[in-house]
Order: structure tokens, then C-alpha cells, then sequence
């Protein structure tokens, strides 16, 4: 096969990126468990983690744009390289929401920032949120309809699972203002994660069809 | 070395092999950055090229890196092709032709009066735009170098095998060695070129417009075979096609044509740097014109 190099190369672009996925379905572990746990040494490890998502996705965008400006991709070479561009940002975001969620840890440790009868949905937004991750890697690695299929069903319970607690925050709250917005706001960054795991997916069936995704449907909270 | 007695047909010796620079994401990649810092094989300092009391091409400052593709970029008339050309001494077939400024090879002046221009042009092969095979057998068009520079060889055969299969030709050709090598399609017939030129075991390669005559299937596999030789050949290619310099080179430099207010055109170094850097974001407005296409 002709042009071995550059193949090489943009294979070696999308692997980082898989790889990038596994490093955010860490950091959602982590967060959470700095979040439920109210564990300082967690958080401190969500940092490092968005730190090296950073770094990562920087080095991948510099390498994509030299591959741009070098090979003259077109047609799946040239979805490729632009979907890894878009792809890292997601990535990247999923980072950083994993990092706003240890930070909220962190700001009212050594208290819960989660009350206790609340520990369960978050635990499994958690869990949910990790699966999207490596969904979404599994996806990039190798994109099938199964694959794509798991994420849209995970991303559906993350969905319920937020709006529920809307209703939760809306109804008898007894735990006062401070944790009614930071339960918010974490429900968002849980919600948000698993949005760019499934933005993720949809580049993906840009990537192997040409076709661009849909407008994706505004979720209401 | 510089105050050793030369021997008039001693152009130097190749320094010790450098380890090639790996730009690695996660643990795949093959891809070669040159370094900061060049392992100057060739250097060229403020040099200028005439054909009589015409200046064809001023201002020429690099050096050619170890092992490295380099590539000569620009418009018609910018004197990419003059330079080429110094470094093998052809301009020296050419009345009236003079070089300004210093050219070396590995610390040595290329012109000075007791340098032998045939050894020259052994350790710098040439390959050229048309490609110009003798008519000749195919065996005897890779022998025929060997021969005559008087080369030891226990097996001109296995000399001749390794060379084609270093050019990426033998396959193609094993089976019909004795036929004539007129035969060959024309990529093959660039390949033969190749094959010919590496037979007599140069250091350095240079490549004038290589593909031009070439369709895109056999460019491309030039252009993988560019890469493999730079493994163990220094390559200067002249190109028009500055996406081929994008996908081949290590390093660019961009020639750009000055016309003065005689209405006569002289070329000059416009910019030499790693071709990443050129094609990303280079220095010089000129060099981001010429490659965008908003030139002329």
C-alpha cells in the first residue's frame, strides 16, 4: 500500500485518542469517588488526569494539523483528521467536567458535598458515566452499530436520571441552598459528560459515512 | 581533518551515523522530525550562481542534513534548479558558469581547484526529470556504472539485484534482466534511474522534478521509496510541486524569482526551514503566498 507513512500516522492519531478516552472514563471514576467519598487524594488524582488530557489533546491537534498541511487528505483521510480535531475537544471536555466535579469535592471537604440520600443516583451516574467513556472509546476503535447503540441507552438513562433530580432539588429539600446548587450543578457535569460521549459517536458515523450528524436535540434539565 | 594532506579525490568522510529523531503519540508512529540542529552533510554560504554577467540565483544560505530529505521549492526562474546542480559540479558543463560564495561538502570547498568533479559526481548521483535509461539491458544499465568507475565486485549479479531491490524494482524485474531496459513503463524507468544511480554507491541523491513525467500512482510510489532511501542516502529533491516537498521532506527551502527594473528575473532564498514549520506557519509572507497559491 502506497503512502504507508502517513496511514501509520493517522492511525497513530485516532489510537491516541482511544487511548484519551480511557483517560477520561478514569477521571469520572475518580471524580466520583472524590465526590462520594469526600477523598481529597482522588481529587488531587482527577486533576493530574484533566492535566494529561490537556497535554495529550494538544499534541494530537498538532500533529492532525501537520498531517493536514502535509498529506493533502481527502475523502476518509480528510473526515479523519477532522474528526479527530472535534473529537479531541470532546474529549477534552469530558476532562474537564470530571475536574469540576472533583473541585467541588475539594471546596466543601470534609463535608459530603452530596447528601446521603442522594449518594445512590449519584453513585450511578457515576457508573454510567464511566460506561460512556469506554463506549465511546469502543466506538472510535472499532465503529459498529452495537457499539453506537450502547451509548445512546446509557446516554437515555443519564438523561432520567438528571431530570429526576430536578424533581428531587424542586420537592421537600432540606438540605439548603449551598447543597440544592451544587447538587445541580453536579447533575449537569454528569449530564454534560455523557452528552460528549455520545457528540463522540456522532463524529464517528460522520467519520465512516460522510455524513454530518444531526442537530442533537436540546435536552431540557 | 582540516590541516590533513588531501588527497584530491577525497571529498571526506561520512560522519557517524545519527540516530533518526521519532516523534512518537502513544506507541505507534513512524513519523521522522529532523532535529533543531542540522548534521550538515552539504553547506552553502552566501552563495550566487551566474551564467556570464547574469545572476541567476543570490543569497543561497543552507546546509543539506545527514540522511535528510531536503526539498527546493518556487517558481519558474528561481534558481532551484541552478543550485541543485552546484552540488554535483554539473553546472560545470555549462559556458560561462560561476559559482559565488562557498559550497561545502563535509568541511571540504566542492570547487577547489584539486577536486576531481567525476568523484564529485559518484558520491552525488543525479537523478533526472525525464527519465533516461541507457538503451541498454536493464542488467547492464545498473552495471554499467560499477564497471566503469572501476568498483570491486566479487558478484556484479547480487550488485545488480540489490540495487534494483533498493529501488523498490526487482520484483518487476528479475524475470527479464536481459531485455532492454526502453521496455519499462516510465515510473519503472524513473526506478531503473534510481536503481542505476545508487548502484555505484553514492552519499548523496539528488532528485531534479523526479515525477514530473510520472502519473500519480507512480509518484506515490516514488515518494515511499524517497523515504526508505533516506534511511541510508542524504536526497535533495527540485520540485514544482510543493505538495510533493509536504509529503516527502524533512526540510524546505522556497525560492522566490525577482524580476529587476531591467525586466530580468534572479533567484533567491527566500526561506529554508524544517518543512513542518513551512507548512504551517512560515516566516516570510513570500513563502505563505507562493504555498497557499496566492502567487502571481
Amino acid at each position: 500500500m502506497a503512502r504507508e507513512g502517513f496511514h501509520s500516522q493517522l492511525g497513530a492519531v485516532l489510537g491516541a485518542l482511544v487511548d484519551m478516552t480511557g483517560t477520561a472514563g478514569e477521571a469520572i471514576e475518580r471524580a466520583t469517588m472524590a465526590l462520594l467519598d469526600a477523598d481529597l487524594d482522588a481529587a488531587d488524582e482527577v486533576a493530574t488526569l484533566n492535566t494529561r488530557l490537556d497535554d495529550a489533546r494538544r499534541v494530537v491537534e498538532e500533529q492532525t494539523y501537520e498531517l493536514l498541511a502535509r498529506q493533502q487528505p481527502v475523502a476518509a483521510d480528510l473526515r479523519a483528521l477532522v474528526s479527530a480535531i472535534r473529537i479531541g475537544i470532546d474529549i477534552d471536555r469530558m476532562g474537564s467536567l470530571a475536574n469540576h466535579i472533583a473541585k467541588v469535592a475539594r471546596r466543601r471537604h470534609p463535608a459530603h458535598a452530596v447528601p446521603a440520600d442522594l449518594v445512590p443516583r449519584f453513585r450511578e451516574m457515576g457508573i454510567v458515566a464511566r460506561r460512556v467513556a469506554e463506549s465511546a472509546g469502543a466506538v472510535l476503535a472499532e465503529p459498529d452499530a452495537a457499539n453506537a447503540a450502547r451509548l445512546d441507552v446509557d446516554d437515555d438513562t443519564m438523561d432520567t436520571l438528571h431530570r429526576r433530580l430536578f424533581r428531587v432539588v424542586l420537592g421537600d429539600w432540606e438540605h439548603g441552598v449551598e447543597a440544592a446548587i451544587d447538587v445541580v450543578l453536579l447533575g449537569r457535569y454528569y449530564e454534560r459528560f455523557a452528552d460528549h460521549a455520545v457528540a463522540i459517536a456522532e463524529t464517528v458515523v460522520y467519520l465512516v459515512t460522510g455524513e454530518l450528524p444531526d442537530e442533537r436535540a436540546d435536552h431540557l434539565g | 581533518m582540516a590541516n590533513a594532506p588531501i588527497n584530491p579525490t577525497d571529498v571526506g568522510t561520512p560522519p557517524v551515523e545519527q540516530p533518526v529523531n521519532k516523534v512518537t503519540i502513544g506507541d505507534v508512529s513512524d513519523r521522522r522530525e529532523p532535529p533543531a540542529e542540522i548534521d550538515a552533510v552539504i553547506e552553502v554560504e552566501d552563495v550566487s550562481v551566474y551564467y556570464g554577467a547574469y545572476e541567476a540565483v543570490r543569497g543561497v544560505n543552507l546546509q543539506i542534513g545527514y540522511n535528510e530529505i531536503t526539498a527546493l521549492i518556487g517558481p519558474s526562474g528561481c534558481g532551484k534548479s541552478t543550485v541543485l546542480r552546484c552540488f554535483n559540479r554539473m553546472n560545470d558543463l555549462v559556458v560561462g558558469a560561476r559559482v559565488k560564495g562557498r559550497i561545502t561538502y563535509h568541511g571540504n570547498d566542492l570547487y577547489r581547484a584539486d577536486i576531481d568533479p567525476i568523484e564529485v559526481r559518484r558520491r552525488i548521483g543525479m537523478v533526472f526529470q525525464k527519465p533516461n535509461p541507457f538503451p541498454k539491458s536493464i542488467y547492464d544499465n545498473i552495471a554499467y556504472g560499477p564497471r566503469v568507475n572501476g568498483l570491486k565486485t566479487k558478484n556484479m549479479d547480487d550488485l545488480v539485484e540489490q540495487a534494483l531491490t533498493r529501488a523498490a524494482l526487482w520484483d518487476e524485474v528479475k524475470d527479464k534482466l536481459k531485455e532492454s531496459a526502453l521496455a519499462l513503463s516510465g515510473g519503472q524507468q524513473q526506478r531503473l534511474c534510481i536503481a542505476r544511480t545508487i548502484a555505484v554507491q553514492p552519499e548523496v541523491i539528488l532528485m531534479d522534478e523526479p515525477c514530473s513525467a510520472l502519473d500519480p500512482i507512480a509518484t506515490a510510489r516514488i515518494e515511499d521509496l524517497m523515504h526508505e532511501l533516506a534511511r541510508d542516502f542524504t536526497i535533495i529533491i527540485v520540485t514544482h510541486n510543493m505538495q510533493q516537498a509536504a509529503r516527502v521532506s524533512d526540510r524546505t527551502a522556497f525560492f522566490t524569482a525577482e524580476v529587476d527594473d531591467k525586466g530580468e528575473r534572479h533567484g533567491r532564498l527566500v526561506e529554508f526551514d524544517r518543512t513542518s514549520q513551512i507548512f504551517t506557519n512560515p516566516n516570510d509572507k513570500r513563502t505563505e503566498d507562493y504555498i497557499t497559491g496566492r502567487f502571481g
